[in-house]
C-alpha cells in the first residue's frame, strides 16, 4: 500500500503539544477523524488505549506506531504527528518518543492490513527519513517527505 | 500511570500507600485539607482540595492527563458522578467506583457506558465477607485466593506434624494423590521464601502456598496437617456492614450462626434480615455474654466491628474461653502486625490486604485480570492473560521451561477456557491462555508485567 492512501494532509501536523501518553492519544484520535468524518473519535481512543495497555507501541529511534481495530472501518487510515516535546513512551529502546504514526484498521483487517505496519516500521527504521522529518518546516513537507 | 483517587478516608489512604510505591503519579482529592496535609507529610504525592465531582477540581488535578480515576468517597453519589464527569469531560480511559448500597449494586444496568460509564466497581465490604467466608470454608488454612472466576484457589496452608506430607519430598505427593493435580507455588520457612523443586522436603511449620482445582484443595490440604473438623458453629461480633452480610452467606450455607450487636436498633435491623439466625443485644467482649451464650462450642468466633481495639480483646477473650478458631478485623497495619506476630488470635483480617488486589489488577500494565496480595503485601499472585504469538509474545508459543521467568517467580496452573492445566516444564503456553504466578517479592512484578507485553507488531 502506498503512504497517500493512508494519510491526508489534514491528518498531518509538525507540532502537537501533549503532556501525557493518554493526551497524546486523545489528540491522534482527533487527528485521524480530519477528512474522514465516519470515523468515530471516542471509539478511536479506546481502540488505541487498550492496545497500548497490552505493550507499547514505541519501536524504538523515538517512533512510536499506536494502533488498532476499529468497527465501522472500511480501509485503514492514518495520521502522523511530530510532538513538541519528546515524551517517555516506555519503548523498546527506552528512548523517548519524538513522532508518532498512528494506524487504525477495519474489525477484521485481513493480512494486507496487518502488513502496514511493517511497512510503516521499515520507513522509520531509516535514519535519514527521520531526520527530515524532524526538519520539516510545516505539515507540507512532512506529507511530501512522507509520500515521495 | 498517572492516578486520581478520591477521597482520603481508609479505603483510598490504604490505597495511596500501596500505589505510590510503584513508580506511579498520584494525585488525592480531598475536602478535607487536614487529611490531605495528614497524607502529604507521610507519601510522595500531589493533593488538592474540593469536591472530587466538580469538574473544575479534577481539572485542577490534572485529569485531562490522567490514566485511571479512583473514586472511593464515602458517598456512592459522588463517586457515580465523579466517574461520568470523568468520561464525558477528560475521556478518562480507567474509572473505578466505589458502590456500597446494594440498591444501586442490583441494577448492574446503570454502570454502562450510556448511564453511569464505570468500568470497575467495587465493594470492600463484599471482598471483606468473602474473604471470612472463605476462611470459614476452609478452618485449616490461612488464606484462600480465587483465580479464573473460582475454578482454581490458591491456599496457604501451615505444615503440622501428623501431614503425611510432611518430612518428605515434594515428589511424594503425586504418590501420596495419583488422581489429584496440584502444584507447590512456595514455602515459607521463617519468614524465608523457598522455591519448591522436587527434592524441596516439606517441614512441620512451614507455611506452604499451593494451586488446586477447587475440588482438590481439601485433599491436598490434608497431605500438610491433620484437618480440622468441618465448620458447624460460628460466632460473630457486630452486625454492621460486614457482619450481616457475612451472617446472610454463612446463613445459606447452612452455618449455625450467632451474632453480638451492641447497638438495639442495629442488632432488630440484622435479625429482621435473618430467619434462622441468633441475634444477641450486647458487648463482644462481656465475659459472661460469652460464656452463657457457650462460645467455647464455637468453631469460628470472628469480631467484625469497626473498632480496631473491641475486635482485638473480644477475640482473644473469645480465645481463652475456649473458642476453636478466632479471628478479628484489623484496620490498622501496625495492629495487624502485632497481631500476627503474638498468635493469640488465628487469623487477622485486613481489609486493606484484601481490598487492594482487586485494584492492583488494573494498575498493572499487560492484560491482567487479578492480583491478590499475599504475605501483607510482600508476595503477590496474579492471573495474567497471554496475547500474541511466538514473534509478538515472550510467552505464547514457548514451553514452561523455555519462558524466563524473574527470579522467585513460578507459573502455578494455566486455565485454557474451561480446562484447569497444573503446569508443568513441557507444558506449551497458548494465546489467550490465562497463566497464574507466584511472585515471592514484589519487586520483580515490573519484570513480570514487561514478560507479558506484546512486541509492538501485534495488532
Amino acid at each position: 500500500m502506498q503512504i497517500n492512501e493512508l494519510i491526508s494532509p489534514k491528518r498531518i501536523t509538525h507540532a502537537m503539544p501533549a503532556t501525557s501518553k493518554k493526551r497524546l492519544l486523545e489528540k491522534i484520535s482527533a487527528l485521524l477523524h480530519e477528512d474522514e468524518p465516519e470515523l468515530d473519535e471516542t471509539a478511536a481512543f479506546q481502540s488505541l488505549i487498550e492496545r497500548e495497555r497490552l505493550g507499547s507501541t514505541g519501536i524504538g529511534n523515538g517512533v512510536a506506531l499506536p494502533h488498532g481495530r476499529l468497527k465501522g472501518l472500511t480501509k485503514a487510515v492514518g495520521a502522523f504527528a511530530i510532538l513538541e516535546q519528546e515524551m517517555d513512551y516506555d519503548a523498546v529502546d527506552r528512548k523517548p518518543v519524538k513522532m508518532v504514526f498512528a494506524l487504525l484498521v477495519p474489525e477484521n483487517a485481513d493480512e494486507e492490513h496487518l502488513k502496514i505496519l511493517a511497512q510503516l516500521a521499515g520507513i522509520f527504521s531509516k535514519q535519514e527519513m527521520r531526520e527530515k522529518l524532524l526538519h520539516a518546516r510545516n505539515d507540507k513537507e512532512i506529507y511530501d517527505c512522507l509520500t515521495g | 500511570m498517572k492516578i486520581i483517587i478520591l477521597g482520603a478516608g481508609q479505603v483510598g489512604t490504604s490505597v495511596a500507600v500501596n500505589l505510590v510505591t510503584e513508580a506511579n503519579d498520584i494525585t488525592v482529592i480531598d475536602t478535607d485539607p487536614k487529611r490531605l496535609d495528614e497524607l502529604q507529610d507521610r507519601l510522595d504525592l500531589r493533593t488538592v482540595q474540593g469536591s472530587g465531582s466538580h469538574p473544575e477540581t479534577l481539572q485542577a488535578a490534572g485529569a485531562e492527563d490522567t490514566d485511571m480515576i479512583l473514586a472511593v468517597t464515602n458517598s456512592d453519589e459522588t463517586n457515580m458522578v465523579a466517574c461520568q464527569v470523568a468520561y464525558t469531560l477528560f475521556h478518562t480511559p480507567t474509572k473505578i467506583a466505589r458502590i456500597r448500597a446494594v440498591e444501586y449494586l442490583s441494577h448492574p444496568e446503570i454502570f454502562t457506558q450510556e448511564a453511569f460509564p464505570i468500568d470497575v466497581i467495587i465493594s470492600p465490604e463484599q471482598i471483606v465477607t468473602d474473604h471470612v467466608q472463605r476462611l470459614i470454608e476452609y478452618p485449616t488454612a490461612l488464606q484462600v485466593v480465587d483465580f479464573a472466576g473460582g475454578q482454581v484457589q490458591l491456599v496457604a496452608v501451615r505444615a503440622y506434624y501428623g501431614g503425611p506430607l510432611v518430612g518428605h519430598e515434594l515428589r511424594a505427593l503425586r504418590d501420596h494423590l495419583p488422581n489429584i493435580e496440584t502444584r507447590v507455588a512456595a514455602i515459607y520457612r521463617q519468614d524465608r521464601a523457598i522455591i519448591p523443586e522436587g527434592d524441596t522436603v516439606i517441614e512441620a511449620d512451614d507455611e506452604v502456598f499451593f494451586i488446586a482445582a477447587q475440588k482438590h484443595i481439601r485433599a491436598v490440604m490434608s497431605e500438610l496437617r491433620k484437618l480440622d473438623k468441618p465448620v458447624k458453629r460460628v460466632m460473630l461480633a457486630g452486625g454492621g456492614n460486614i457482619g450481616r452480610r457475612l451472617a446472610i452467606a454463612l446463613e445459606n450455607s447452612n452455618y449455625s450462626t450467632k451474632i453480638i450487636e451492641h447497638n438495639p436498633e442495629r442488632a432488630q435491623e440484622v435479625a429482621d434480615a435473618l430467619h434462622k439466625s441468633v441475634v444477641l443485644v450486647g458487648d463482644a467482649a462481656d465475659e459472661e455474654l460469652l460464656i452463657r451464650e457457650s462460645v467455647e462450642d464455637s468453631d469460628v468466633f470472628c469480631a467484625l466491628t469497626n473498632d480496631d481495639e473491641a475486635n482485638i480483646l473480644s477475640a482473644m477473650l473469645a480465645k481463652r474461653l475456649g473458642a476453636r478458631k478466632v479471628m478479628a478485623l484489623i484496620n490498622r497495619a501496625a495492629y495487624v502486625d502485632l497481631v500476627q506476630s503474638t498468635g493469640d488470635i488465628d487469623i487477622a483480617i485486613s481489609p486493606q490486604q484484601a481490598t487492594i488486589g482487586s485494584l492492583l489488577a488494573h494498575v498493572r500494565r499487560g492484560d491482567v485480570v487479578a492480583v491478590h496480595a499475599l504475605r501483607r503485601g510482600a508476595a503477590e499472585a496474579i492471573e495474567a492473560v497471554a496475547h500474541g504469538d511466538a514473534s509478538t509474545s515472550r510467552v505464547v508459543g514457548r514451553a514452561i521451561e523455555a519462558i524466563k521467568l524473574p527470579p522467585g517467580t513460578t507459573i502455578g496452573a494455566i486455565v485454557r477456557g474451561k480446562d484447569v492445566l497444573m503446569a508443568h516444564h513441557d507444558t506449551v503456553i497458548e494465546a489467550d491462555d490465562h497463566i497464574i504466578l507466584f511472585v515471592v517479592d514484589k519487586k520483580r512484578i515490573p519484570e513480570v508485567e514487561k514478560l507479558f507485553q506484546v512486541a509492538y507488531s501485534f495488532f
